[in-house]
């Protein structure tokens, strides 16, 4: 009966990596301006699957050990179970599409799904790595304890370095724009935006409270990454979330110069958070052009 | 209301307030012959507030009531 019971050193190593693992996905769980993912209850789902993915990383090592090499498969059952927390994701919030403000759209959607489902692997890594190494020092208990710990938690910083992506405030200048309203028209610094302001009362509303923000790009390349309909999208939705929509938001590109304009009539009067909102929103994974890899001389290529 | 849609264009026309009888022609749309510009104006109004919708002014003087 003793022999099949698990070792003292296992289960000290086991519940050390499950700490550190589950530290790592609630270090990584970002509450911001943006608040997602939602509180209480989406915070609690994300807290959870990070526990059950630092467990699995952390029984791996004496799974391995004991010799239960059938039992490493069920790595492979955490990676599917990941890849549904992407998809639970992915529907969740396309559920809330027609009840927000502006549309996420479906880039800024994959790209929280995406990001949702890689810090699972965060937790489940660390863990992992945390357990490995109070295997291999297999010194003095405090001393496993003191360095499975603080190689996890170089593991989290580094991937936390790889993962990091940049916001739109990372590559364009985002400035106040000045709204002006010519009949039914709405410009904006200059650049025709719309002609929805068919009525009086839409014009003098614009006029009055309509507020905008102008992205302009600080390097012609970054054009590419802007102008994508995603993109525009991802910061028109976190402008709309932080100040609100009275009424009409627009989006609109202008060509020469590469600029973005976003307008719209807020319900909070704030062009401060307006800008800020459109600074951090994150660069979309799928849109992002890596300059460095375009250049890429490959061998055998002039 | 106000979604940009240029890349995915999905306008629906609901009226157009014209004071050309002439252009009162068939479709989907209705479309609504005016006495005179203020009648115009209140007409377009009503249906835009009625079915939450923008409107846009023609160069050519009439009125499109459209969801966007």
């Amino acid at each position: 009966m003793k022999e099949e019971l698990i070792s003292s050193e296992h289960i000290v190593m086991i519940v050390t990596a499950i700490i550190v693992g589950t530290l790592a996905r609630i270090l990584t769980i970002k509450q911001d301006y943006r608040q997602y993912p939602s509180y209480p209850n989406g915070l609690l789902i994300h807290l959870i699957t990070g526990f059950i993915a630092a467990a699995l990383g952390a029984v791996a090592i004496p799974a391995l050990m004991t010799r239960n090499f059938v039992a490493v498969t069920f790595l492979a059952l955490a990676i599917q179970q990941f890849r549904d927390v992407r998809k639970a994701e992915r529907e969740s919030l396309k559920d809330l599409e027609n009840t927000e403000y502006a549309f996420r759209g479906d880039a800024y959607i994959d790209g929280i799904a995406k990001t949702f489902e890689s810090r699972n692997y965060f937790a489940l890594i660390v863990s992992f790595v945390t357990a490995l190494t109070m295997q291999l020092v297999n010194s003095k208990l405090w001393v496993d304890i003191v360095l499975g710990v603080s190689i996890g938690f170089v593991a989290l910083f580094v991937l936390k370095r790889f993962s990091k992506g940049k916001t739109i405030g990372d590559i364009a200048e985002v400035k106040q724009g000045i709204v002006e309203v010519k009949d039914s028209e709405l410009f904006v610094d200059g650049i025709y935006v719309s002609n929805l302001l068919g009525t009086e009362n839409a014009q003098k509303l614009f006029q009055k409270e309509g507020m905008a923000v102008v992205i302009s790009p600080n390097e012609q390349h970054f054009r590419i990454t802007l102008d994508n309909y995603g993109q525009r999208q991802a910061a028109l939705f976190e402008a709309t979330r932080a100040i609100g929509v009275k009424r009409y938001h627009f989006t609109r590109k202008e060509y020469e110069e590469g600029r973005i304009v976003i307008t719209l009539i807020p319900i909070i009067k704030d062009i401060d958070r307006f800008i800020e909102a459109v600074k951090k929103t994150p660069l979309l994974e799928s849109v992002k052009k890596s300059h460095a890899v375009m250049e890429t001389n490959l061998v055998g290529k002039e | 209301m106000g979604r940009e849609a240029s890349e995915r264009p999905n306008y629906e026309i609901l009226a157009i307030i014209t004071l050309a009888s002439n252009r009162v022609l068939g479709g989907n749309q209705l479309s609504i012959l005016a006495k005179n510009e203020d009648e115009q104006k209140t007409i377009t109004q009503d249906i835009a507030k009625a079915m939450k919708a923008d409107v846009v002014k023609m160069k050519n003087g009439d009125y499109l009531v459209l969801r966007v």
